[in-house]
């Protein structure tokens, strides 16, 4: 049956082609989520650009017909950053995954927003180079989205978190209009702002970022890999409390918990952790290679105060990679536990994970729900993830109250209800536990600098009133099992 | 000249509410004179929000108040084996506000880097915050990174959450001397992209030449050891972070990509202060001069504006990208719109 496209499809293909314009209901199936799947809703349409200038007359075709628009990277966000209403086009930026420029001199690349994370490390390694900051879903998450949601990753204790690696952006406006913001020799002039910074975490309701300039880093000359098995998670934490405390600054600080290191080992992650462990402690040390082995000392020597059951370490790059493929495969490992897996991502100050942990285990056993801990030790960016049942609603409400009280104990102790999967359209009804609705009205008025239509990517990141049904639809879901109003409304 | 002084958060507020005209915000005044002209703004100092809230080493963070002086902040650092890793001194609101230093090597800690989140006050008294006083939050936008650089024209910071590091086990100093431009140059380079750099790395030209300093910091071995692999003599410390202007000359302060720092050495004349991060001062013979070089700036990818010299001239600078202007000049509207800090 012939179907009648609406003008705007019309306009859209004659701007990239047929074969770049989705519209069809099956085929935007692929587009309905992220992965946070509890949210899920089929996009008007998506559109597949593959310049700047394509994005940029796609996005004003959109701004002048007042559709809403969302770009996206590969879909990995965990907070349903990219997932977008029934009336909205999504930019999807997978075609743009051009490596645009190297400078070995001044260590920075300049790449098209769709290069995968783990990509650009490759196009560089022959240089001796690599790009730091590195997310579990590296091997498939781009720069962009890597971007809009200031991404963190395993080492990013030592090496900082995506802005600290951003030092500039080409940003098509949500209006169509071009913003350099930052540039290779710096994010900003003397005579101007932070603007690569205050992009970076806007999570895709700034702009779309077409060209992103980021730091490359130097290959260190020595890495040690290290894992200590606890008898209990309270040592291995002692033990990251004693080896920050001597001042010594791992790349990677990782701790799994038992039922994590069991659902690990019994994936086509296994990496040979010990069973028994209540704990594993993931230890990288990266340096000069004197530097590396007195570290790597004092690092032994803490583990075994602490009670360590044994100490592994690396001798080579294939034992190192063993090493740490339970824990990237962590999330993978536990996906296989139940139908749907919901990623927490709350910090506490590192001092208070023992005390976070406790209590984190005493809210899942009170909601009985199957809970693992996998976390950024280092950082005390927690992921206490449960595995749940999306398709049983009781089980999905005991998922979201345990989750709900699990991030407002992270910040009762002074912590965040995100460390590095963003707000999104999943804490939306979170994020008042953090600010006031002064302090995210004054948010909004700098989001409306950017975006003053509010077309680009609404309803996520900040409560808005104006936000379309269909993506306020999780928030008012916590709202109703939580039977709380919405937070900032 | 009115200069009012709050003691508390809450007292900016309700002095703010108040509604005073225009405000110059200020904490020690030591860079008044890198700034555009206030005319006749009221003086509003928050050196008397001068308290460490709260210093936890195990955390490795703190929170202060604008007002606190550096020197004062480190000297509580030191005994737990703590510090703030980057250059500037002054006030912390101001040393955040007013961005002089950055990093001093390729990459290093900043206070961009370092700046957890705040608590800040508009200019009509409306207190709010963004980030978060651990050391890593996504939750919110991160407004905060706008004080950097804002040099209190957006708002006020009333409080800091700061990232701290642990403070190296040895540093060592070392300098380069009469070297031309081109070795200069080179050596910079070369130095700024070893895999560990040096924590502090300058090049600093005048009449007499040019000279490489730095700091390697780390353990002692690692210390040592590189001064002897890299055959650099050790030195004295190195203080000089800003250059002051010659009589009737200006000083320009930028940002350069290292690899283009030969060419446009070459190219401009004058006492040149280069660090690791590519930020640059210039001092320039006279405004036609500054002018020249703010023409041929561009040419070498470099970015600068004028802050010492005539008041009117401060501020200006190379053409920014129109779509960052805009930016900018929708920020300070939305945040100031009746243009109360200046
Ligand atoms: C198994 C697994 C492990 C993970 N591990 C980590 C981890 O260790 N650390 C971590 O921080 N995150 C982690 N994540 C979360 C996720 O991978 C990151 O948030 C990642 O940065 C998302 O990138 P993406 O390309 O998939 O972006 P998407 O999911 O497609 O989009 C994310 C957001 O970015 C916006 N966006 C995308 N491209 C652009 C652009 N060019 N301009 C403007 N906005 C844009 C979108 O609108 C959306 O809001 C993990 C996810 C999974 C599934």
């Amino acid at each position: 049956m012939l179907r009648r496209v609406p003008p705007l499809e019309r306009d859209l293909v004659r701007l990239l082609g047929a074969p770049r314009v989705l519209s069809q209901p099956d085929a935007l199936l692929a587009w309905e989520c992220d992965g946070f799947t509890v949210h899920r809703s089929r996009p008007r349409a998506v559109v597949l650009p593959e310049t700047t200038a394509e994005v940029q007359a796609v996005v004003r075709l959109l701004h002048a017909a007042r559709v809403p628009f969302v770009p996206r990277g590969a879909g990995t966000c965990l907070s349903g950053g990219p997932t977008a209403g029934g009336e909205t086009v999504v930019l999807d930026l997978a075609r743009m995954r051009r490596v645009l420029q190297i400078s070995t001199a001044d260590l920075f690349a300049v790449v098209q927003p769709g290069v995968v994370n783990l990509d650009l490390t490759a196009a560089v390694r022959h240089l001796g180079l690599h790009y730091a900051p590195d997310p579990s879903s590296q091997s498939v998450c781009t720069i962009g989205g890597n971007l809009a949601e200031n991404s963190g990753g395993p080492h990013c204790f030592k090496y900082g978190m995506t802005t600290d690696h951003v030092l500039g952006a080409l940003v098509v406006l949500p209006d169509g209009e071009l913003a350099r913001l930052g540039g290779p020799a710096g994010t900003r002039p003397p005579h101007g702002l932070d603007l690569p910074g205050l992009f970076c975490g806007s999570e895709g309701t700034f702009g779309i970022a077409t060209e992103i300039t980021v730091r490359l880093c130097r290959d260190p000359q020595s890495v040690r890999t290290l894992l200590f098995p606890f008898a209990a998670m309270r040592d291995a934490c002692r033990t990251v409390s004693d080896i920050v405390g001597a001042g010594v600054v791992p790349a990677a600080l990782e701790i799994l918990d038992q039922a994590t290191i069991r659902a690990v080992e019994a994936s086509v992650y296994r990496a040979g952790y010990p069973l028994e462990a209540k704990a594993v402690l993931l230890v990288e040390l990266d340096g000069p290679t004197e530097v590396t082995a007195e570290e790597a000392a004092e690092v032994r020597a803490f583990a075994q105060q602490n009670g360590a059951l044994r100490i592994e370490e690396a001798t080579d790059a294939a034992e190192r990679a063993r090493l740490w493929k339970g824990r990237k495969g962590a999330f993978g490992a536990m996906g296989r536990l139940a139908t749907d897996l919901y990623v927490l991502d709350g910090v506490v100050p590192r001092t208070r994970l023992e005390e976070a942990l406790e209590r984190i285990t005493a809210i899942g056993a009170r909601h009985g729900v199957v809970l693992n801990n996998v976390f950024h030790a280092g950082d005390g960016n927690l992921h206490p993830n449960i595995s749940f049942d999306g398709r049983d609603p009781d089980a999905t409400a005991r998922t979201i109250a345990a989750g709900h009280e699990i991030l407002r104990v992270c910040v009762e102790l002074g912590g965040s209800i995100t460390g590095e999967h963003g707000v999104g359209s999943e804490k939306l009804d979170h994020i008042g536990m953090m600010f006031t609705a002064t302090d995210l009205a004054v948010m909004a008025r700098v989001r409306a600098v950017f975006d003053r239509d509010g077309l680009c990517n609404p309803g996520k990141a900040l409560p808005q009133r104006a936000a379309c049904a269909e993506v306020a639809k999780w928030p008012q879901m916590v709202a109703r099992v939580l039977g709380e109003p919405e937070a900032g409304r | 000249m009115t200069e009012l002084a709050p003691r508390t958060p809450a007292e900016l507020t309700e002095l703010l509410r108040a509604r005073p005209g225009r405000v110059r915000l200020v904490g020690g005044g030591s860079r008044q004179d890198r700034l555009p002209p206030r005319g006749a703004a009221v003086v509003v100092s928050l050196r008397g929000l001068d308290g460490i809230e709260r210093l936890e080493p195990g955390d490795q963070t703190c929170t202060v108040g604008p007002g606190l002086p550096r020197a004062e902040l480190d000297a509580a650092l030191h005994p737990v084996g703590l510090e703030l890793p980057c250059g500037g001194d002054g006030t912390l609101g101001g040393l955040f506000a007013h961005d002089p230093v950055g990093a001093m090597t390729a990459g290093g800690s900043s206070p961009r880097s370092l700046l957890l989140g705040l608590d800040g006050v508009l200019a009509d008294g409306t207190p709010w915050k963004s980030g978060a006083r651990v050391v890593k939050s996504v939750a919110g936008f991160d407004v905060h990174k706008l004080l950097v650089g804002s040099n209190g024209r957006l708002f006020a910071a009333v409080r800091l959450h700061l990232r701290l590091r642990p403070r190296p086990r040895a540093e060592a100093w070392f300098r380069l001397d009469g070297l031309d431009v081109g070795a200069a140059a080179e050596r910079f380079l070369a130095l700024r992209s070893l895999a560990v750099p040096p924590r502090e790395l300058h090049l600093d030209r005048d009449a007499r030449g040019c000279a490489i300093v730095g700091r390697f910091t780390g353990r002692a071995t690692f210390v040592c050891e590189r001064l002897r692999a890299l055959a650099l003599p050790e030195a004295r410390p190195f203080a000089q972070l800003h250059l002051e202007p010659t009589p009737g000359g200006e000083v320009l302060a930028g940002i350069v990509l290292a690899s283009q720092v030969a060419a446009l050495l070459a190219a401009v004349p004058g006492r040149f202060l280069l660090r690791g991060d590519g930020r640059f001062e210039l001092a320039t013979a006279d405004a036609d001069a500054t002018d020249a070089a703010l023409l041929q700036l561009p040419r070498f990818g470099a970015e600068a504006c004028i802050v010492r010299g005539a008041p009117a001239r401060r501020g200006h600078g190379t053409p920014l990208d129109a779509g960052a202007r805009r930016l900018l000049e929708g920020l300070r509207q939305a945040l100031d719109p009746d243009g109360v800090f200046v």
